[in-house]
């Protein structure tokens, strides 16, 4: 026990960088003796940095061959090294879930040896959990870039969600930083998951970007991002096709069909992970990227994962960078405009403004450069204009649909729609009155928008499970701005009730 | 007008909105104990009838919905003072309205219900997940040793019986006990079936053999993974509000 401790300690923290720690997408019932799955997802509890705890993320092994610049496990890093056995890592992980710690487990791991040598003790770890404790809880395994597909697909019949880190948005940065890593041995994995989803059409895809096409139909529409060095040289990647053996020698097509409908592939998908700010990429670079990620695999999720400086490497940024997590959670935030909002890479930012503003929130900044496309007025507007709206999420346009077939919409309704009035209100109209003071141009709204910000700027948007808001650079100045007027005198010239919209 | 007292049961509540309906109208619904009598109404007792509360319960189902009557019990459930008058309004506004009135986002009536209807929703999630067990030794004699896990809850609304299905399902194999310490009562679990009952915890037995042992691990497990260079106890916080802390593991 006093050695399952320290690898514990060393191996949960070589762990911590990994960003996901979902646990969405498959609901399931206890069918073996214990475990179910709730597809939303349940966070358990929130470590001291805000991010969410659901599954046990840990590492298999931290024991490295390879030297990438960026990873605290690097071969060449001075830190302790542990590995675990599989059958006490099941045993923790049960021990764990019971209590009601964790909602599964997501499991990592350091190449050690080589890639297949750590999948298949990473299977193994898996395979006793599912078969000997009749696990049924959550399990997020990684894939380690180079692993053999027969192992991937094995792994792939275990784990409810697969997962490949990209690493770096670019080829150039990935050769820079982790050498060992090939594109194509990133890639390769991703497009056999995503073929053997298609296969079994269990694809589900990234949000609603979908929403209203043929997921798999809608091919690599790639919108030219950098994701062309994925691109294989030549080869064509088989999987399930009948031809692949399970370790016991056995054709898999035999085992499927013998348990038919039960066993899925990666019923909850395949997300990947990529560093911000270790790398000189743009933020039209990397939102380009998750966009061809998306469309190309149909991922569920691209993670950012803010750059923490661990390294005295002269490739990356000094040990005394503050890591960007305002710009992580600007990106952050654009993601869920393309998964969940409609909106295209270049409409985030074009090449004009490579850059995400950490001021403000990237799609009030898409609003104020198109203008001329607002105000939109509520009652009349379509779904996916409603989506466009500042201040309008998924279910409040949903609300505003289903109570405009029964009664017009008045302004004094929105907030109790759960609209952002503060924020819609310069986009709006309602009953054909514009409520967003004198004049609709993007510089006034600008500041009204920051002035109220500033106000209340520990609260920012809550995205998902991820905490993201930490770093604030107006964060210093909030006393500065306690006693900073409320910027109401325009409604009160259009006779509203402050009440509505200070609170908004 | 007068004001219907009932003793506490959804039962008893919905044989005052029949007595509202058949009898008086009434100007409140109250429960017995909380009552505070008022010199401008007066205040009948309305016996909990199995036959007016069914009646009552199926025309909710019938003239609005189902997902309306399990939103209905799900406010019940909430501890808000005010309840029993919102969801009287409630349900008059629904006999009018039927299956629509759920659309009516911004009709202060459905709001209030919505509103509720979201916190106890919040919370039910939020004690999924907060819900701690730990293991303790079967005292029973003559069993194999099995151990029970206990967990220990408070939460602001009275959302065990939401809760229990969840928890029946996931820990099928181990007899469980979840006992709402701010009501005295607690979901007995045992083979995927339960029940609930009055319980204290006078008498529990001892801690299992090996549960200080993951205790240490999870402590050990949630100090690791947080990252130095990003904290941020506000965050925190905000996510898993300070009331929850006193019955987590990991704070203990």
């Amino acid at each position: 026990m006093e050695n399952t401790f320290e690898k514990l300690k060393i191996l949960a923290d070589g762990a911590k960088y990994d960003v996901s720690c979902s646990s969405s997408g498959v609901e399931r019932n206890n069918s073996g003796k214990i475990g179910n799955s709730a597809a939303a997802g349940i966070c358990h509890s929130w470590s001291a940095d805000g991010r969410c705890i659901s599954l046990l993320k840990i590492l298999f092994t931290n024991k490295c061959v390879y030297d990438c610049e960026y990873c605290v496990n690097r071969r060449t890093a001075d830190v302790p090294r542990a590995s675990f056995e599989p059958r006490e890592l099941a045993r923790l992980t049960i021990e764990f879930y019971r209590r009601n710690y964790i909602e599964g487990l997501f499991l990592s791991s350091a190449v050690e040896v080589s890639p297949d040598y750590t999948a298949e003790r990473i299977m193994n770890c898996i395979k006793l959990l599912r078969d000997e404790y009749g696990f049924g809880g959550y399990i997020h395994a990684k894939i380690i870039p180079g692993v053999s597909s027969e192992l991937i697909h094995q792994i792939g019949l275990l784990a409810d969600r697969l997962s490949i880190n990209i690493e770096l948005p670019t080829k150039e940065s990935l050769s820079l930083l982790a050498p060992q890593k090939k594109p194509k041995q990133i890639f390769t994995p991703m497009k056999q998951i995503t073929q053997t989803l298609t296969e079994r059409r269990q694809l589900k895809g990234p949000g609603t970007m979908f929403k209203n096409h043929d997921i798999y139909r809608a091919g690599n529409l790639s919108s030219g991002g950098d994701l062309s060095y994925l691109e294989p040289e030549g080869e064509n990647i088989t999987s399930g096709d009948g031809s692949l053996t399970d370790l016991a020698g056995k054709p898999l097509a035999v085992r499927e069909s013998r348990n038919r409908g039960k066993e899925k592939f990666a019923p909850a998908g395949q997300t990947t992970q990529m560093i911000i700010g270790a790398s000189p990429e743009s933020d039209r670079q990397i939102v380009k990227t998750s966009e061809d990620l998306y469309r190309t695999f149909k991922m569920k999720r691209v993670y950012f994962s803010a750059y923490i400086p661990i390294s005295n490497s002269p490739l990356l940024p000094t040990p005394f960078t503050a890591p960007p997590l305002a710009r992580e959670h600007r990106l952050y935030q654009a993601d869920w405009l393309l998964r969940f909002y409609g909106f295209s890479a270049d409409e985030i930012l074009d090449e004009k403004t490579p850059f995400l503003d950490l001021e403000l929130d990237p799609k009030i900044s898409w609003a104020l450069r198109n203008i001329d496309k607002f105000p939109m007025e509520i009652n009349k507007a379509s779904l996916d204009e409603l989506l466009r709206i500042p201040g309008i999420g998924a279910t409040s346009a949903y609300r505003i649909l289903r109570q405009r077939k029964l009664a017009k919409i008045h302004f004094d309704d929105l907030k109790k729609i759960g609209v952002v009035v503060k924020r819609a209100r310069f986009f709006i109209t309602c009953c054909g009155k514009y409520y967003g003071g004198a004049d609709i141009a993007p510089e006034y709204i600008k500041n009204e928008v920051l002035a109220s910000d500033r106000i209340r700027n520990r609260l920012l948007p809550i995205d998902d499970n991820i905490q993201l808001s930490m770093f604030n650079p107006i964060a210093n100045q909030q006393n500065a701005f306690a006693d900073y007027p409320v910027p109401i005198a325009d409604f009160n010239q259009n006779g509203k009730e402050e009440r509505s919209i200070s609170h908004g | 007008m007068v004001d219907y007292l009932y003793d506490g049961t959804f039962e008893g509540f919905l044989s005052c909105v029949y007595a509202h309906y058949y009898e008086d109208n009434a100007s409140g619904i109250y429960r017995k104990d909380d009552y505070q009598a008022s010199l401008l109404s007066g205040c009948r007792s309305i016996e909990t009838e199995e036959k007016k509360a069914s009646r009552v319960y199926e025309a909710i189902a019938e003239k609005i919905s189902t997902e309306d009557l399990r939103r209905i019990y799900r406010v019940f459930l909430s501890s808000d003072e005010e309840k029993e008058n919102k969801l009287l309004a409630y349900i008059r506004l629904g006999f009018k309205a039927g299956a629509g009135i759920s659309l009516r986002h911004s009709n202060p009536i459905v709001f209030d219900i919505q509103r509720c209807e979201y916190r106890v929703n919040i919370e039910t999630h939020r004690i999924k997940g907060l819900a701690r067990f730990e293991a303790l030794k079967n005292s029973g004699a003559g069993e194999s040793g099995q151990e029970i896990l206990y967990c220990r809850i408070e939460p602001d609304h009275d959302i065990l019986e939401i809760i229990a299905d969840h928890f029946a399902d996931r820990l099928k194999n181990d007899p469980f006990i979840i006992h709402d310490k701010a009501r005295s009562k607690a979901v007995f679990a045992q083979g995927g079936s339960w029940y609930i009952s009055n319980f204290t915890d006078k008498d529990l037995p001892l801690l299992g053999e090996r549960e200080r042992e993951y205790r240490d691990l999870w402590k050990k497990y949630f100090e690791t993974i947080a990252i130095q260079e990003r904290i941020n106890p506000s965050c925190q916080k905000r996510f898993m509000p300070a009331r929850y802390w006193k019955n987590l593991t990991e704070f203990r």
